[in-house]
């Protein structure tokens, strides 16, 4: 125990004496005349049902809520009155700034509404009646085992940062939690996959944790946020939908299918909160091309994991021999640039377009793509 | 009878099996998003363009042509490539691991997904399996091509 209470209550007189007191029915009832804000709350779309949106109304809205947060120091919910002697709970992030994202609320509904079960929404039966070539097992249980250790991390992140913000940011701690959901899910269904092929996990990889501790290390919100948010799960994003490209069945592709609806949110409230960070708290724009110097570092180092990049080239290659493995990089290698034009991209939609020149992993980017003759 | 590919008759008919399908839909989630359809002509000819609007568990609106709608993104492609896909997903009673509509655009092989925004290309990757699930419910149309040819029958029923 890291925290006591101040008081023993059952040795406490006053305490024991209004406990009695309530208990044979002479009620306190102060609290009944806290004078309240009354607001009527109903849903804008019948269909929709009631929303956050619906709620964002007075002292209770989230639009009206002010820069810092310098009052609600507790868990006291946003709108309610706050009786003196609430504890401080020192929250670690109070800017308003640091967290927020447009539509963050409707991010959460959405979250909210398009769940599904790793368990039961898969055709595990018809899986179970497929046999991959073993080279393509192999390939595939690789991609799997890497998978499941991103997703884990991609979990302990929102997870870890879910009870360090300040109580007021109500719906970014619920969408972030409806994300340590998904990605649990995501571990999951990875790791349920990579056993059902029957070659279960492989090998679990070295640089990947590398990256992967960078993300979780970050030292603020706003950086695991841009970190994760929109730079690794924008390229996760991308492998994602590759993932679906070379999956070698239908079940497989519906697996991928709803990994990325999930991790596309992710990205959207990435993008939605960099752009609100960049209207708002525009002196932190060094500090994020700071930060993304070293996230893309990371991801140019990636390129040391063979475990990771090797099985893409042979699924999407479809085998081993010399003319799969040709055709395997060739596919390997448009699906990485895809990966970093769609990240430039969202970064430049954001309000960073001058991050392509200074990146130096845009500029390795290029310099492949012309030493390929691939048009940029 | 039987509608066109490409035509508003078509569209509508996809919409109208969504709506027999409320409550697959309504699992799947808020679906929140308007793109565009463009099938190119394999000749000359005029392409065919339309617009399909999603909200909360429905498609709410399907027009044609684009008449300054607004779109998340528009996905297009020549006839053939549209064909092959509806011809697969009607034979199999939903599209196969080659023809499903990511598969077909990923590296725009077959089919390519235009944007200005990317956060509205997004919206393609966050709905993607209702956006298939919906692709596959032409299984059930009866609809024929511009030349009176019609898709495979089907090789088992639709899921």
């Amino acid at each position: 125990m890291s925290y006591l209470s101040t008081t023993d209550f059952a040795e406490d007189p006053a305490f024991v004496d209004r406990f009695r007191r309530t208990m044979k029915g002479d009620l306190d009832l102060s609290w009944l005349d806290e004078p309240r804000e009354r607001v009527r709350c109903r849903p804008q779309n019948e269909r929709r049902g009631l929303t956050f949106r619906d709620l964002d109304v007075g002292s209770y809205g989230f639009s009206e809520m002010p820069e810092l947060i310098r009052q609600n120091r507790s868990f006291a919910p946003r709108g309610a009155t706050m009786p003196p002697g609430l504890p401080d709970l020192q929250a670690e992030v109070n800017r308003k700034s640091e967290v927020w994202a447009y539509n963050v609320e409707g991010y959460y509904e959405e979250a909210m509404t398009r769940q599904w079960n790793a368990t039961t929404d898969i055709p595990w039966r018809e899986l179970a009646a497929i046999d991959l070539p073993e080279d393509i097992g192999k390939a595939y249980a690789q991609l799997l085992t890497f998978l499941t250790e991103v997703e884990m991390i991609a979990t302990d992140v929102p997870a870890k940062w879910m009870g360090r913000l300040n109580a007021d940011f109500f719906e970014v701690k619920n969408f972030i939690a409806t994300q340590a959901m998904d990605e649990a899910r995501h571990a999951e269904i990875f790791r349920k996959r990579a056993l059902s092929t029957g070659w279960g996990l492989m090998r679990a990889s070295a640089q990947n944790e590398f990256n992967l501790k960078f993300l979780r290390d970050a030292d603020s919100f706003a950086e695991a946020s841009l970190a994760l948010h929109l730079q690794a799960e924008g390229m996760v994003l991308t492998l994602f939908r590759f993932s679906e490209y070379i999956s070698p069945t239908d079940a497989d592709k519906k697996l991928f299918r709803l990994v990325m609806q999930d991790e596309a949110r992710h990205v959207g409230y990435g993008m939605q909160h960099l752009k609100w960070v960049l209207d708002h708290f525009p002196e932190k724009r060094e500090v994020i091309h700071r930060h993304l110097d070293e996230a893309e570092n990371f991801v140019f180092g990636g390129g040391y994991a063979t475990e990771v990049m090797e099985p893409f080239i042979i699924l999407s290659g479809k085998g081993l021999k010399k003319e799969n493995i040709e055709q395997g990089i060739r596919i390997t290698m448009a699906f990485q640039n895809k990966q970093t034009d769609e990240y430039f991209e969202r970064l430049a939609k954001c309000g960073m377009p001058e991050r392509r020149d200074r990146s130096r992993l845009w500029k390795m980017v290029e310099l492949g793509k012309q030493a390929m003759g691939v048009a940029s | 009878m039987a509608v066109t590919f490409p035509s508003l008759e078509f569209f509508q008919a996809l919409q109208k099996e969504m709506r027999s399908e409320k409550e697959r839909f309504s699992r799947l989630g808020f679906f929140d998003t308007t793109f565009g359809i463009l099938v190119l002509a394999e000749n000359e000819g005029r392409p065919a363009e339309f617009v399909l609007a999603f909200e909360v568990f429905d498609c709410v609106d399907v027009r044609a042509g684009r008449d300054g709608a607004s779109t998340d993104f528009v996905v297009e492609g020549r006839f053939a490539a549209w064909r092959e896909m509806l011809d697969n997903i009607h034979a199999l009673g939903a599209a196969d691991t080659a023809h499903s509509l990511n598969t077909l655009t990923h590296f725009g092989e077959g089919l390519q997904v235009r944007y200005d925004d990317p956060d509205g290309h997004d919206k393609m990757y966050r709905f993607a399996e209702s956006i298939q699930e919906f692709l596959d419910l032409s299984a059930r149309v009866d609809f024929v091509y511009p030349d009176g040819s019609h898709p495979p029958q089907a090789r088992r029923s639709a899921s």
